[in-house]
């Protein structure tokens, strides 16, 4: 069993159904890539992971663990904990504007007292380093570029150590100029522990980061493989019309 | 004279601060309360503390204050507050924090519906419960928004407070106008407007200091 499994997810928001019966799996240490065009059901998918929308139907399951079945609702305790195997990285970082770097990224641990006072300060120091704002960390969200607010809220998401980081189209929302830098954070993330789902329209980067890749069209996988099969050799027609839009 | 004269406006003030203190003690939690009643998502709730605030806001105080101390007299032959001058200051306090808690609530209200549904998702992904979202990420940034607005109502409270004369409560006014009678002067009645100038300035002056204390983040 794959360390990541999902399997026949479903999700309507009243009778419009977005996610019509999505599957796929993934290795640990493995980069999945999302592409497709707006409304595909993309940002609902990652949504789905992370419990912020409860899916209609199908399972999800980690390392093993079915951690959601439809058939079996889970209370809001089981939410909350279920939730910390994924991360999420926000298109709008949602930094919290009242705290510092610093603050930003201990908070939940703290709160949920993840680790020891002493840990949280190593920890804390190692991921500030880790997206390069050593000389940041005292400063407020307001008072940081869109790049380096987005660099802050990965290092606030990796605090919790989820199993699955998420990304929702973490550059969408930053000029141009800034892009590379959040991009380069990411790239450096992949190892063979961390385990990402990116949904992104930064195609030339989905093709050097990933493993995988999966084309979303109206709520349906219609294609899926290495960065190679379905850039350069895309079966489906919708993949082809796609690809030739996004000017590769 | 003007000794006496100061002495009973000081002592009339003192009413006047307890009523406008009091309040604020009762109608600032009580306000955050019917705000979340305001906004519930259980319909029969929502519904009911609505038209509650509809009906508060909608009244002129003086006129709630009046059912307020009369009313369990005139309707069920039970004057609950009794006839001695600490049950009608109570009367009053009822009758404030119930208005100004209405006030509030709709404050409260604006600055919670405010705030981008993305901090909350923020918080949940991160695994915290809703308690803490609220007390750690949420509220500080509801304080931040509504100081302005609130600092407002807490200025109109200070002036509201000489409506507790309507039931013979003696604030600062009710002690200014009584030298009319009872000595032929209405230069102490103009002396109370010094008085509320004073504390408006006093209260404005925390007020902004308090903004500026949250200014050091967006």
């Amino acid at each position: 069993m794959a360390f990541l499994e999902i399997n026949n997810l479903h999700k309507s928001f009243g009778r419009h159904e977005v996610l019509k019966g999505i599957s796929f799996s993934l290795e640990k240490g493995e980069v999945l890539s999302i592409i497709g065009s707006s409304g595909g059901g993309k940002t609902t998918l990652l949504r789905c992971l992370n419990f912020l929308e409860i899916p209609s139907q199908g399972t999800i399951s980690v390392n093993g663990n079915t951690i959601f079945d439809a058939q079996n609702p889970l209370s809001e305790n089981e939410i909350r904990k279920n939730r910390l195997h994924f991360g999420l990285v926000f298109q709008q970082f949602n930094l919290f504007p009242q705290y510092t770097v610093e603050g930003n990224i201990s908070l939940a641990p703290k709160l949920l007292k993840k680790y020891s006072e002493e840990e949280l300060k190593r920890k804390t120091d190692s991921l500030i380093t880790r997206v390069g704002l050593t000389d940041k960390r005292d400063f407020y969200p307001h008072q940081l570029s869109g790049g380096q607010q987005q660099r802050v809220a990965i290092a606030r998401t990796l605090a919790m150590e989820p199993d699955i980081l998420c990304f929702d189209e973490p550059t969408s929302a930053l000029d141009p100029e800034l892009t590379g830098e959040v991009l380069s954070v990411i790239k450096s993330l992949k190892s063979k522990d961390n385990t990402m789902v990116i949904v992104t329209h930064e195609m030339d980067f989905a093709r050097e980061v990933s493993d995988k890749i999966i084309f979303i069209d109206d709520g349906l996988i219609a294609e899926e493989g290495t960065p190679e099969e379905v850039f350069y050799n895309p079966k489906n027609e919708r993949t082809k019309r796609f690809l030739s839009l996004s000017n590769l | 004279m003007i000794q006496d004269v100061l002495l009973e406006l000081s002592t009339g003030f003192l009413k006047t601060i307890e009523i406008f203190f009091f309040t604020l003690l009762g109608a600032l939690p009580l306000g955050l309360l019917i705000s979340f009643g305001s906004m519930s998502k259980i319909k029969p709730i929502k519904a009911v503390v609505s038209c509650f605030v509809w009906i508060i806001r909608g009244t002129p105080l003086m006129l709630q204050l009046i059912v307020i101390y009369f009313g369990p007299g005139l309707l069920f032959g039970n004057n609950i507050w009794g006839n001695k001058m600490e049950g009608r200051f109570l009367a009053v306090l009822v009758a404030f924090i119930i208005n100004y808690s209405c006030y509030f609530s709709e404050i409260y209200r604006g600055g919670i519906e405010s705030i981008p549904i993305g901090q909350y998702e923020a918080g949940e992904v991160l695994g915290l419960s809703k308690s803490q979202i609220f007390f750690k990420i949420v509220l500080l940034q509801v304080v931040k928004r509504i100081v302005p607005p609130m600092g407002n109502e807490i200025i109109t409270l200070i002036k509201d407070t000489s409506l507790a004369r309507v039931i013979a409560v003696v604030e600062i006014i009710y002690a200014g106008e009584r030298f009319i009678k009872s000595s032929g002067i209405i230069w102490p009645l103009f002396l109370t407007g010094v008085f509320y100038l004073v504390f408006c300035g006093i209260v404005t002056i925390l007020l902004k200091r308090f903004e500026k204390r949250l200014s050091y983040f967006r």
